[in-house]
């Protein structure tokens, strides 16, 4: 079977409207961002949480007013699945206290439908900025080393718009986690330590997408005259986007199988590397190497390539 | 073909020391199914019994669940430095108490370490460190490593108390490790009472013996406390409300006969402010009820009331309330010397049991000789007085010396249950820890959750073992089949490197796990495509395969190493949960490596050698 028969997309000329589309997304994420902000986890934040389980049906408002009463301050939300809720409060060193609070209450005042503490968490301010520190370190990190292994493989304006690439598709992210912070009850989109982990994971697959078509480039404009490189471009791009698709396509599905099945503990995450992985192939088809094409014309340059190669 | 057979062999010896390590994990099920199958517990004790070394065996080798599978506790906790550089110092005086203040409060708001605040601290106030710390012709600098040493002594001495503490709790396989130089990291698989956990991992186990102050001291001390509060209150009524008014319900409450009489509380400032929390018997014993508890607790922390104590005292409160005679709970207040006679490290032995009466739960202690000897001399000087038992810094009984104690044995009572005189026994047993602890994270999976998340992580590792597998097979026909046998392959050697190095699997784990599946076929679909583009380009099937993998491997090589660079990265700076993501990730993109090149590699090889792949074989 085969998606793709031959084809023969004309990317670099349209390249244009991709940088516009792409602009256009990251402008509007970084509004977002600025504007409505992000909607951090515990990790992040400091604080409690208290997931409760119930037996039967029960009434956000009515749990809510019984909470209030007992004294819990916090707000609940529905959580993921049926029948559980999420309490966040903030930080207190004695989750015990908290947990007797709310289960006494609970078991007063909403008799006949039995309930559960499945999880408390609670992350204290000190470790929360902890916390924050090592993501920011581990993206840095990352982002950089990734830019020294591409720039020694390749040459630097390759790496260079690879890792403007991975940028381009981290933001995005973080942009839509803006946007849509909050809008949904069954993904509340809360920056955690898992949508870090996403963030690296969507920098290594979004480079290796990137890899995969200058790999197909360098091995093609050996001794190739500036003139033709639009077309090697191009070439190149076509030759490689089916495998582009189809990998892209089996991630996909494995991430989407995970965001249905694997609970609300990880959809966030599943959410961010679907999103991104997408954004990542668009972008390095569409942002990577027409980026390097563009520095390649505008500075008038020859390609000299590091690597081996080829039989 | 030499190459050849050294790859069959290689993967031979891989498929083997996966399905070795996995066996165990096999069995386990399988056994643990088997008990299930049982019609009655009584047939299923039986074979447990009978086949106890192997359940166990099994049990030990086989794949760990991590702390969010099984359910239990995780919990960092943190050294507090700040409180052991105190008690490294000395000749304290009010400048050092203002600076660790100071110190105290940067510390909290801040990330840097504590001993570059303080040190920073000391040298802005432009005063060496040297006169507190250690020896007055050190250099700031040799105070600064030292007392780096000393704080990394006290955490790994704070560990190991903390893991004696466990063992003796008696907690299945905890992992404890530490984490920078203050963090302390706790995880506690099925830990079901997570209160009395938390007690017992809480306190810093402190024990001292203390000298009762003479009653007529204890008496003159709470007067001078409340005529200087009286002074206070009319030169700021004014500007702050008084105390007496918050603590109003408290003062109300009915004290026991004998005490002096409670004044009537209004919105006036009282004039004997002290009294309405404070009660005082005839013969020099003072309490408070329960609910002004908390705020004589902060009035005695006050410095401007501590410097009304005498010399070398401290005003301590009751670990326990007494009842009054209409219920309310009192809590009783000492006068103490502030050095104590005696220390808990002299213990040698602790043990709960139930009092003379049988009733009340008491914890006996023995001492080693030392502390015989001292604790003999210690109470024949002292017959008469009370000596106050200590707990991190709570009085729980001072009883009056009868006569000298030769045998070194001393005894805690005042405590509630005989599960607390238990906690008692163990942290006693463990030894104080250097410095108090606190709890700064805590996560708590309960069973039921774990169960939940443990179905849906399979669901979701067969769904998307399902879809992709499937997939290469429609796509790409017979190079579909090397390509999923290589991905089971894939699984098998994850799974065998988490059981092998007793790493335990969680939930970001098995994400890891389902986007291993999606990312490992990338490499053969890389493969496949060169070769149909050689095979397009009229090649023979043999050239083909052999130049498809050849031109491919160089953009395998880059992306895997991109992805194992950021996973890496993850693991280094990432923290618990994420850790496990990035294991399996890592794991699995390297065996994707092995899998992808060799294993279809030597498959196609196979096929070709018996002619039963031809160029339609590639989809």
């Amino acid at each position: 079977m085969r998606i793709f028969q031959k084809t023969n997309f004309n990317f670099i000329r349209y390249r244009k409207i991709a940088y516009g589309f792409s602009i256009i997304l990251l402008v509007a994420g970084m509004v977002s961002l600025v504007v409505k902000g992000l909607n951090y986890g515990i990790d992040f934040r400091g604080g409690s949480e208290v997931v409760i389980r119930f037996e039967k049906n029960a009434d956000v408002g009515q749990i809510r007013s019984v909470l209030d009463a007992a004294g819990v301050s916090g707000t609940l939300k529905q959580y993921g699945m049926d029948r559980s809720f999420l309490l966040s409060t903030v930080f207190q060193g004695d989750t015990g206290q908290l947990k007797a609070l709310v289960s006494n209450a609970l078991n007063d005042r909403i008799k006949g439908n039995r309930h559960e503490i499945v999880r408390i968490d609670a992350v204290g301010p000190s470790i929360a900025s902890d916390l924050k520190w090592s993501a920011v370190k581990a993206l840095l990190a990352s982002l950089f080393a990734i830019l020294l292994y591409v720039g020694f493989r390749f040459e630097i304006k390759f790496a260079t718009a690879g890792v403007v690439a991975i940028f381009h598709d981290i933001l995005t992210v973080l942009g839509l986690f803006s946007i849509l912070g909050g809008l949904f009850t069954f993904m509340p989109l809360e920056m955690d330590q898992s949508i870090i982990a996403a963030f690296l994971t969507i920098a290594g697959y979004s480079i290796t997408d990137t890899v995969v078509v200058y790999d197909r480039i360098r091995e093609r404009i050996r001794g190739q005259k500036p003139s033709e490189y639009e077309r090697i471009f191009n070439e190149s791009m076509n030759q490689t986007l089916s495998r582009t698709i189809i990998t892209s396509g089996t991630v996909l599905l494995s991430v989407f199988v995970l965001f249905i099945f694997a609970g609300p503990a990880i959809r966030g995450f599943a959410f961010a590397v679907f999103t991104g992985i997408l954004i990542g192939t668009y972008s390095s088809i569409f942002v990577a190497a027409p980026l390097v094409y563009d520095w390649l014309r505008l500075t008038n340059s020859s390609v000299r390539l590091r690597g081996s190669k080829v039989s | 073909m030499k190459n050849k057979r050294f790859n069959l062999f290689l993967i031979a010896i891989v498929t083997l020391v996966a399905c070795w390590s996995l066996w165990p994990t096999w069995r386990d099920y399988s056994l643990s199914k088997q008990l299930e199958s049982f019609a009655s517990p009584q047939d299923s004790l039986k074979y447990a019994l009978t086949h106890r070394e192997e359940i166990e065996n099994a049990r030990k080798k086989s794949l760990k669940l991590g702390l969010d599978l099984k359910g239990g506790m995780h919990l960092v906790m943190e050294v507090d430095q700040i409180d052991l550089f105190e008690q490294k110092a000395w000749n304290k005086d009010g400048k050092f108490s203002a600076i660790m203040q100071s110190v105290r409060l940067k510390a909290s708001q801040s990330d840097a370490r504590v001993i570059d605040i303080l040190s920073a601290e000391f040298k802005g106030e432009n005063i060496p460190l040297s006169r507190y710390f250690y020896d007055i012709r050190n250099s700031d600098q040799e105070i600064v490593v030292k007392l780096e040493k000393e704080s990394e002594d006290a955490l790994n001495r704070a560990k190991e108390i903390i893991r004696n503490r466990i063992d003796q709790y008696g907690v299945a396989e905890p992992v404890i490790t530490t984490q920078g130089s203050r963090k302390i990291i706790i995880e506690l698989p099925g830990v079901s009472d997570e209160n009395r956990v938390r007690n017992l991992l809480k306190g810093t186990a402190k024990l001292e013996f203390r000298l009762l102050r003479e009653p007529e001291e204890m008496v003159r001390t709470l007067d001078r406390i409340n005529s200087y509060l009286v002074q206070n209150n009319q030169n700021s009524a004014a500007v702050q409300g008084s105390p007496a008014a918050e603590t109003s319900a408290a003062a109300t409450a009915p004290l026991p006969n004998g005490a002096k009489p409670v004044a009537p509380v209004g919105m006036q400032p009282s004039a004997k402010p002290l009294y309405d929390v404070i009660g005082v018997f005839q013969n020099g014993t003072a309490y408070t009820a329960e609910a002004s508890k908390d705020y004589v607790v902060t009035l005695l922390r006050r410095s401007d009331i501590q410097a009304l104590l005498p010399q070398d005292s401290e005003l301590l409160l009751a670990a326990k309330p007494d009842i009054g005679k209409n219920g309310e709970k009192l809590y009783s207040i000492y006068l103490v010397r502030k050095a104590p006679e005696l220390t808990g490290g002299v213990i040698t032995e602790a043990k709960a049991t139930f009092g003379s009466q049988g009733v009340q739960p008491e914890v006996l202690m023995s001492m080693n000789s030392e502390g015989t000897s001292k604790w003999a001399r210690i109470t024949g000087a002292n017959i008469g007085k009370r000596i106050a038992i200590v707990l991190d810094g709570a009085v729980y009984s001072a009883p009056v010396v009868q006569s000298k104690i030769p045998s070194g044995s001393s005894v805690i009572n005042g405590i509630g249950s005989l599960e607390e005189a238990k906690d008692l026994e163990i942290v006693l047993k463990a030894g104080a820890l250097p410095a108090p602890v606190r709890i700064i994270e805590e996560r708590t999976v309960g069973p039921s959750l774990g169960a939940d998340y443990i179905r849906a992580g399979m669901l979701s590792l067969s769904w998307s073992f399902c879809a992709v597998s499937v997939f290469m097979l429609v796509y790409f026909k017979k190079a579909g089949i090397a390509a999923d046998i290589a991905l089971v392959l894939n699984i098998l050697i994850v799974l065998s490197v988490l059981a092998g190095f007793n790493a335990s699997l969680s939930l970001p784990g098995i994400a890891g796990i389902v986007l291993t599946i999606g990312m490992a076929v990338d490499a053969n679909v890389l493969i496949y495509e060169r070769i149909r583009e050689e095979l397009a380009e009229g090649k023979s099937v043999i050239t083909a395969v052999t130049q498809g993998y050849d031109r491919a491997f160089s953009s395998i090589l880059d992306s895997h190493v991109t992805t194992l660079s950021a996973a890496f990265l993850l693991y280094t700076y990432g923290i618990g949960p994420i850790q496990g993501f990035a294991v399996t990730l890592m794991i699995g993109t390297s065996a994707s490596l092995f899998t992808a090149i060799v294993v279809t590699r030597e498959i196609f090889h196979l096929l070709l050698t018996k002619n039963l792949m031809s160029d339609k074989s590639f989809g």
